[in-house]
């Protein structure tokens, strides 16, 4: 991204409007708009952490850098709203909504919630192998999972 | 052993409640609020001039410490607070405060009621449409009351855990709440029904969770002290504790092996003279049935995943509700899934309740010392130990 496309913070809020951004979390945000999924990463003892946090949880430097993440990974909690905020695609009436926690391969306990598209609710199981894709949602990029060969 | 010098120094001298119902009929938290603090003061056979100090639960759309002292008159309070939900953070912050001297005797209310993103009903109403919560979430969150389904889903694939597990949680509630006239869900309930309930978040259903309610809790405590002027037996707070672990947000937990509830179990029970050989009621919150699960186990009356096998072992055909050995019921009062969702001040209430001798038709003949186990998994894991003397 040129330096003339980073999105001021009010166009950030606005591209995003059902997110809670804030000082810490608005890279991650930012990176959503490139199709990038970045995790702050541990300048000195390398460990990546989630939600974004101001310092490293491990070793308490605050030198933190938004570092790409594959996307691919693990699901490790799975559930399905029969009921839930509204969200232009998603329609309770018709499915359950997926909701899924993904183990990321990048390290142990990284983990990254969204949905799971592309594949029937029953394929949807704890310990199947998933990679990242893109959504539209509102305008914007919104990350989500597919079984890995499903594409 | 820890230091816990505060054990049974602080007593529960008074108790209020209005009960609690779908719809109030029409009045504010605020009302319910006083109706159950007066109750309570008026039971501790005290008065406005009694009181000073006043921790209230900062429950959404409940009133202030201040809005409360205005509305009944206190003459001057020397400690008051708001306490983030669920009860024990305020009632160990009452507790504090009096073993420390920052005031002597303490109102320590409870309000709550139905907001429109939890009720249609609450929905409808003018008044209440106007409590919003800011940014509309996207459904792809695991936050807050998503989490304790998305766990759920772990703990069934871990553990090879059946539904049924979940529903006699569920029943026992309801059979408890059968004999509780405070209580807003009364309707029989059975295990078919229980199954045939509507899904809502997956694998949990609607009967996993609690039932929003408007209604209040109050209690009064002071120095254990005083209390033998006022009463021959107190009901004291043996031990009381909170629970955190570093990595609580929901999605990142470590695992079901290690959150705030482990960290609640072993610091109640180095505080705490007694166990679970020595309880007579045990109160596990149920908030989400996953997480009464979770008390079970992480209290050690089974090991983990057993829950669900254990509550089947300790039912009581007869009366459709677990009875532990025989002897111990389980949220006697219908907890959070049938009396309503009072997010622990309920399972206090009836835990004082019994131990005074008070609890009609629901009486555990003799019981002396109660188990509580409230909040979840994540940042509100808490206990209590409430013995009477
Ligand atoms: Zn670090």
């Amino acid at each position: 991204m040129a330096l003339s496309e980073i999105p001021s913070d009010a166009e950030l809020v606005e591209r995003f409007p059902y997110a809670n951004i804030d000082h810490d979390s608005k890279a991650l945000y930012t990176g959503w708009l490139e199709k990038r999924l970045r995790m702050n990463r541990c300048d000195d003892c390398q460990r990546f952490h989630h939600p974004p946090k101001p310092v490293c949880p491990s070793c308490w430097c605050s030198s933190l850098v938004p570092s790409e993440v594959s996307g691919r990974g693990t699901i490790h909690l799975a559930m399905f709203l029969h009921q839930g905020p509204p969200a232009p695609g998603v329609d309770y009436e018709k499915a359950p909504h997926p909701v899924v926690t993904v183990e990321l391969e990048e390290q142990e306990g990284l983990r990254f919630t969204s949905t799971v598209v592309g594949c029937a609710p029953e394929e949807i199981r704890i310990g199947a192998l998933v990679e990242l894709d893109w959504v539209d949602r509102f305008g914007a990029p919104f990350p989500v999972f597919r079984l890995v060969g499903s594409r | 052993m820890a230091r816990n010098p505060i054990a049974d120094e602080v007593a529960i001298v008074g108790v209020g409640s209005t009960g609690f119902s779908r719809d109030s009929g029409g009045r504010s938290a605020k009302a319910l609020a006083c109706e159950a603090s007066i109750r309570a003061i008026r039971d501790a056979g005290l008065g406005p001039g009694d009181i000073d100090g006043l921790v209230g639960a900062a429950e959404p759309g409940g009133p202030q410490p201040q809005e409360m002292s205005a509305a009944l008159g206190l003459p001057q309070v020397s400690h008051f607070s708001s306490p983030t939900p669920v009860a024990v953070f305020a009632l160990v912050d009452a507790m504090n405060a009096i073993y420390a001297g920052s005031c002597d005797t303490v109102l320590l209310y409870f309000a709550y009621t139905r907001l429109p993103w939890n009720s249609r009903s609450a929905a409808q109403d003018p008044f209440r449409r106007r409590h919003t919560l800011g940014v509309m979430p996207a459904p792809e969150s695991v936050n807050a009351a998503a989490a304790y389904a998305a766990w759920a889903s772990r703990y069934i694939h871990e553990y090879d855990v059946p539904r049924e597990a979940f529903g006699r949680v569920a029943l026992n509630a309801r059979a408890g709440a059968k004999h509780n006239p405070l209580a807003a869900m009364k309707a029989p309930l059975n295990m078919e029904g229980y199954l045939g309930a509507r899904m809502i978040r997956e694998p949990l259903c609607l009967l996993d969770m609690d039932v929003p309610v408007d209604g209040a809790d109050a209690f009064v405590l002071t120095r254990t002290e005083r209390a033998r002027a006022i009463t021959k037996s107190p009901i004291v707070i043996h031990a009381a504790t909170v629970g955190l672990v570093g990595t609580n947000d929901e999605d990142q937990l470590p695992s079901l092996a290690r959150h705030g509830q482990h960290v609640v179990v072993e610091s109640l029970r180095s505080k705490s003279d007694l166990w679970l050989e020595d309880v007579d009621i045990f109160f596990p919150y149920d908030g989400f049935s996953i997480i009464t699960l979770g008390w079970f186990e992480n209290f050690g009356w089974c090991g983990p995943g057993g829950a669900g096998r254990f509550l089947e072992e300790h039912w009581d055909e007869a009366s459709g509700r677990v009875m532990i050995d025989g002897r111990i019921p389980v949220n006697p009062h219908g907890g959070s899934l049938s009396e309503g969702a009072t997010r622990g001040s309920g399972h206090i209430r009836e835990a004082v309740m019994q131990l005074r001798g008070d609890a009609d038709a629901r009486q555990v003949p003799g019981a002396r010392n109660a188990l509580v186990g409230c909040g979840g998994f994540f940042f509100n894991s808490q206990g209590a130990i409430l013995r009477r003397l």
